[in-house]
């Protein structure tokens, strides 16, 4: 999943001051399963916009819209009727989202509503964490499934360095030394003879190393 | 302690929670019955006799405090600073006499120091002539200590003056050891000799006799005499006349075997007629009774009980709003400070209002034909009335619609009096137009109702019993005695349980031959089927309809079993002593093996016996007292001297237990000359081995010196611990406390019940205790399960979640918030709510990021129209 | 027990605190309340567990919410208490009262009426 956060009000309001008529609208995807953007979120902005602006003494239309998912142009799509009243779109998809529904309709100012953070999983409801950078080839098979790309601060590809102490990483305390689980692992499947095996230096052409990137499928297009 | 109006409502929790007349205070103008505005007094009303057919009686008569008038030493009566517990109760209490102020009767000053005295009109042969132990006074003096402190606005020092504390109750021990060591309660093992009131000052001046022997004299503000239950002569007169034997005390004569059954059959007995005891035991007492009731009437379950048809329902799903409001006037109660006609006028003019009304009494049953009649005669589809709380008149006005089939959630209140005349009385202006506020925020929510459908599920009429012990085996006959179905699935290869080591009962009934017809009977019942070394591997459902899986012996073929309750009955064992070096010398034994020893050895060869008090109990491993080890230890102790009168008997305590009737035979044991020596919990015995026997040495607190004494027998009187349940529990997903004991759904209202619905539990499962305890908590288990089981169906609320799965974004977010693990995302990515399990609490509504769950009855949209319409013109 | 209280505290029900939405609260200021608290059972208490926990911690984002848009965080607040502290309840109702008294109507109110409301 997309992980996303809140952007701070002031600054979303800060974005929309000179505008009257306002759509923000949510993904019902990545961003509603990391409470960054869904539609009880959506619901939440509208509220303090509008409290803010009548407190202002400012009378804004701020209307509500979310979307199944705003990385697909079918479900942007959906806009298409309502997006001219508007003066401005805050987007509280992810960075994708935002980025597509502003190629899609070029004549709206589209905002976004949140910061797009990482790739990664839940660890407990309100805590979220990076798992993924996607670096375009992956290496999990050789690394007992714990990616030192992006879990170890210096993307070692053969660690640990010597800021490893006690099995947390010399920058925090608290994070884990992503070689210290890879080698842990690898012991516990009873493979520590890998670690022995020097993994070649990486091909950083897949990642943005190579500039933008696209995935594109012959045999699923006509 | 303080005057009472002529008419008075006896306290504030009375059932019917209605007024009555004190004749003693009345002067009989007869004014009331005139003013009354609901017609509810008749003023000459005289005592009738009625006649009733009954197939059972249960005699439930409670008891009365001890008046300790006539114990002239403790200066009850002469001195106003002495008061009784129960007068203490009323002094602390928010409703009594002083408001909840802690203050002394005579000059309305805040003690700070109160005593305690334990034991008055209890324990004392002498000069009451009650040589039981009324069993509750330690813990309420406890706990009128702990809360005279909390509601004190000054230190205060409490002290108890005691014989032994006698907290045997399940957690009991614990809230004592908080008493003292936390909140600083003192305890004293003392005699009192007299109390004195000093002239001056109006305090209370203490003479008493300390554990060591000496004489001693404390001072203090307030004196609170502990007094004991006992049976008013009137009920002696009622047993009389309805041929029911009772003891020497006055307590219905029972047998340990039937705990709630009299002298005569088809009358039972619960409550503290039946011996003493506290308010849980008194409650699952009731069921008890309950239960060996319905045995006796079971063919004649539901005769004559009347059932109402429903109309079918109308279907106005469809149809415009067409609202009803009905404005209740209370008598005066809403009506004497809102002006109720300007209410309805309002009320009127609100969207989609088509009638309005004021009512005098709106829940009057006149009224009700009122209502049905309009909603019937100007097509009403929503129901407003404007009167009281929900809480007590919801249900009444839902089956009012109900009754012109309307469906039962279109029905919506405002509290017009709780929240609002009675609280703004003094302001009829703005009480009147808040009730147009509330009426406005009830009808915009009313135009909003949907209509619902409570789902209604079968209930599979067969009760699982785990454990078949004397509980489990009890609560089985329960069932199947009232014609339900049981299974018990014991995980040994044997009926019986625990009670299968056990010789005798105190009072010295045969126990194995108890069990063995016990055990005749479950295995000869048609409706009851034993399934032996059989194990619990897996559990699902809800109340009513469970599965459960269970691998049965000696195979361990699996069994999938349907059922509508579970009874818990899993029991406890005694505890394997590692300590005072049992297991290494053999004249080392628990009091059970001691028991058998007895039995089978007799006592001829014994000189000395020595037994050691709270074995494996009270310490920190498990801090509760196991209840039954003190009686344990007197039972064998009385058997030795039966068997061999010769043979001297120690026993070493640390206060002795025998509580209720029990007292008697502690008395009997000291009258026979057994020992008694108190020990302290830091300076317990020391036991060595020795060719000539198993010393051991302890200190005599009167001789203030060691004592070295030779055993032939060492008992330990070895406490209880509860079966190894954890997978049980985690299988079940029941709760248990620290010490493994099941935990009940209310200490005191929901003794046998567990939170989890349809499931009950007794037993040793629960707490240790005695076996006619142990059968009292089977049958009323099986009581609680018979009630839920004679319905044909369950009705669920349609108070429940709903998903709108289009919108679910699957996050798992209600999955985790749910408090009952409900939710869950099905096969279409979807999350799912079972309507049979969901409680209805809405936190998955409030918690879903998506929006996409929508609690009935609660939508948010219904929420937010409150709040609209309260808030409606503000901006 | 029939204590008096300030007549603008207006209830509404809900079957557990952990119902209340922070939509719902907002909502409230948004059409003009001066105040909202939230009563709930004592900690520990909740018949559903941690439904009261929960409420608290809305009730908390509602605050930094308005907060930070000038409304006043301060206006809404979360209470525990049991059935049985009738008196509790009306001193609640007495000190949210003088709270949002001290503080002067909803910002964003246009009219100068008082008004005060209660989930």
């Amino acid at each position: 999943m997309i992980v996303a956060k809140q952007k701070p009000i002031e600054e979303i309001i800060e974005g929309v001051r000179d505008y009257e008529k306002i759509l923000i609208a949510g993904c019902n995807e990545c961003v509603t399963v990391c409470e960054a953007g869904g539609k009880k979120e959506v619901g939440i902005l509208a509220s303090a916009l509008r409290m803010y602006f009548m407190n202002q003494g400012k009378n804004m239309k701020i209307d509500e819209v979310t979307l199944e998912r705003q990385c697909d142009h079918e479900y942007l799509e959906e806009l298409r009727k309502i997006i001219d009243r508007y003066d401005v779109v805050i987007s509280l998809a992810c960075g994708a989202g935002v980025q597509f529904m502003a190629e899609k309709y070029f004549r709206t100012r589209v905002l976004p509503g949140v910061d797009t953070c990482f790739m990664g999983v839940t660890e407990e409801r309100g805590v979220w964490s990076e798992r993924c950078q996607g670096c375009g080839k992956c290496i999990l098979g050789e690394t007992a499934g714990i990616c030192p790309i992006s879990r170890c601060a210096k993307r070692i590809l053969n660690g640990p360095c010597g800021g490893s102490t006690k099995g947390k990483c010399e920058i925090d305390k608290e994070l884990d030394c992503a070689w210290q689980l890879i080698i842990d692992r690898l012991n516990e499947l009873g493979r520590l003879d890998d670690y022995e095996k020097i993994i070649p230096i990486k091909d950083w052409s897949t990642e943005r190393a190579g500039g933008p990137r696209r995935v594109v499928r012959e045999d699923l297009r006509l | 302690m303080d005057e009472r109006k002529a008419a008075y409502i006896e306290y504030a929790q009375a059932v019917p929670l209605a007024f009555a007349i004190d004749p003693d205070t009345c002067i009989g103008c007869g004014l009331c019955e005139a003013m009354c505005l609901a017609k509810a007094i008749n003023y000459d009303d005289t005592e009738r006799r009625t006649t009733l057919s009954v197939g059972a009686l249960i005699l439930s008569p409670g008891s009365q405090g001890f008046d300790p008038s006539g114990l002239e030493l403790l200066g009850y009566g002469r001195f106003s600073n002495v008061v009784t517990s129960e007068e203490f109760e009323r002094i602390l209490s928010a409703s009594g006499p002083y408001r909840g102020h802690l203050m002394r009767p005579l000059d309305r000053e805040g003690p700070r120091r109160i005593a305690w005295i334990q034991c008055v009109g209890s324990r004392d042969v002498n000069l009451c002539g009650n040589g039981y132990c009324s069993s509750v006074c330690c813990m309420y003096a406890i706990k009128e200590a702990m809360i005279a402190k909390e509601h004190s606005h000054g230190e205060l020092d409490c002290t108890v003056f005691n014989i032994d504390m006698r907290t045997f109750g399940k957690d009991y021990e614990k809230y004592y050891q908080r008493a003292k060591d936390k909140s600083g309660v003192r305890f004293v093992k003392s005699r009192i000799h007299t109390i004195d009131e000093v002239r001056e000052t109006g305090d209370l001046s203490i003479e008493y006799v300390d554990e060591g022997g000496e004489l001693k004299r404390e001072t203090f503000n307030m004196v609170v005499l502990s007094v004991g239950l006992r049976i008013p002569d009137s009920l002696l007169d009622l047993a009389r006349r309805l041929g029911v034997e009772v003891n020497k005390y006055k307590f219905a004569a029972t047998h340990p075997f039937s705990p709630v059954s009299t002298s005569r059959p088809g009358i039972f007995v619960s409550g503290v007629f039946q011996g003493p005891k506290d308010i849980p035991t008194s409650v699952t007492e009731a069921s008890a009774a309950a239960c060996a009731a319905a045995t006796v009437l079971a063919e004649a379950r539901g005769r004559d009980a009347k059932s109402i048809e429903m109309p079918v329902e109308i279907d106005v799903a469809e149809e415009e709003p067409r609202i009803g409001v009905f404005v209740c006037n209370c008598g005066i109660n809403i009506g004497g400070v809102v002006d109720v006609p300007a209410v309805a006028e309002y009320a009127a003019t609100l969207p989609n209002v088509v009638f309005t009304d004021q009512n005098l009494f709106t829940c009057s049953q006149d009224t009700q034909d009122k209502i049905k009649e309009v909603i019937k005669e100007k097509n009403l589809n929503r129901v407003v009335v404007a009167s009281c709380s929900p809480r007590t008149h919801e249900q009444m006005f839902q089956e009012t619609l109900q009754a012109c089939g309307l469906n039962k959630y279109l029905f919506e209140m405002a509290n017009i009096r709780n929240h609002n005349s009675w609280v703004h009385g003094n302001d009829p202006e703005t009480a009147t137009n808040k009730a147009k506020d509330l009426v406005r925020m009830a009808v915009a929510r009313a135009n909003l109702l949907k209509p619902l459908k409570e789902k209604r599920i079968p209930i599979n009429r067969r009760g699982l019993v785990i454990g078949g012990g004397i509980a489990g085996m009890n609560a089985a006959l329960g069932l199947a005695d009232q014609g339900f179905e049981a299974v018990i699935v014991e995980k040994e290869a044997q009926l019986g349980g625990l009670a299968r080591e056990l010789t005798t009962t105190i009072e010295g009934e045969d126990i194995q031959a108890y069990l063995y017809e016990l055990i005749e009977k479950v295995n000869q019942h048609k409706m009851i089927q034993v399934l032996t070394e059989s194990l619990i591997v897996g559990f699902t459902g809800f109340k009513g309809n469970f599965t459960t899986e269970i691998l049965v012996g000696p195979r361990m073929y699996e069994r999938k079993i349907q059922h509508g309750v579970v009874i818990v009955a899993t029991g406890a064992n005694e505890y394997k002593p590692k300590e005072y070096l049992y297991g290494q010398d053999p004249r080392v034994m628990t009091q059970i093996e001691l028991g058998k020893r007895l039995e089978v050895k007799g006592a001829s060869d014994l000189k000395r016996v020595v037994m050691i008090q709270c074995v494996g109990s009270r310490n920190e491993e498990n801090p509760n007292c196991s209840r039954v080890c003190c009686q344990s230890a007197v039972k064998n102790a009385l058997h030795i001297k039966e068997l061999n009168p010769d043979a001297e008997v120690y026993i070493l305590y640390r206060d002795i237990r025998t509580y209720g009737l029990l007292e008697d035979y502690f008395t009997e044991a000291r009258r026979k000359g057994v020992a008694f020596f108190r020990y302290h919990v830091d300076n317990p015995p020391v036991v060595e081995s020795a060719r000539e026997g198993v010393i051991v040495t302890f200190k005599d607190h009167l001789l203030q010196r060691d004592l070295q004494v030779p055993a032939d027998l060492l008992a330990l009187s070895s406490g209880m611990v509860p079966e190894d349940t954890e997978e049980l529990a985690s299988i079940l997903k029941l709760p248990r406390n620290e010490e493994g004991y099941f935990i009940e759904a209310h200490v005191k209202l929901r003794p046998v019940d567990l939170a989890n619905e349809g499931i009950f539990l007794c037993g040793t499962a629960h707490s240790p205790k005695l076996i006619s305890e142990t059968i009292s908590q089977a049958l009323a288990a099986a009581s609680r399960a018979t009630t839920f089981l004679s319905q044909p169906e369950i009705v669920l609320s349609a108070v429940t979640a709903n998903v709108d799965q289009d919108r679910c974004a699957a996050c798992l977010i209600c999955v985790r918030a749910c408090p009952y693990d409900v939710p869950r995302v099905n096969e279409k990515g979807a999350s799912e709510i079972d309507e049979a399990l969901c409680h209805g609490c809405g936190i998955c509504a409030a918690e879903c990021p998506a929006k996409a769950i929508q609690l009935n009855w609660y939508e948010d949209e219904q929420v937010l129209s409150k709040v609209e319409a309260l808030l409606e013109g503000v901006l | 027990m029939r204590i008096q209280y300030p007549e603008n505290i207006k209830i509404i029900g809900v079957p557990c605190t952990g119902k209340v939405d922070v939509l719902h609260l907002l909502r409230a200021f948004e059409k003009g309340a001066d105040g909202v608290y939230v009563v709930g059972c004592l900690e520990g208490d909740c018949r559903f567990n941690s439904g009261n926990l929960r409420a608290r911690k809305r009730v908390e984002q509602a605050q930094h919410i308005l907060e930070s848009i000038g409304v006043g965080g301060e206006r809404v607040q979360m209470y525990n208490l049991s059935s049985g502290e009738g008196p509790r309840f009306a001193e609640i109702a007495v000190e949210m009262t003088e709270k949002i008294r001290k503080m002067g109507p909803n910002p964003i109110k246009i009219s100068k009426e008082k008004n005060g409301c209660m989930i």
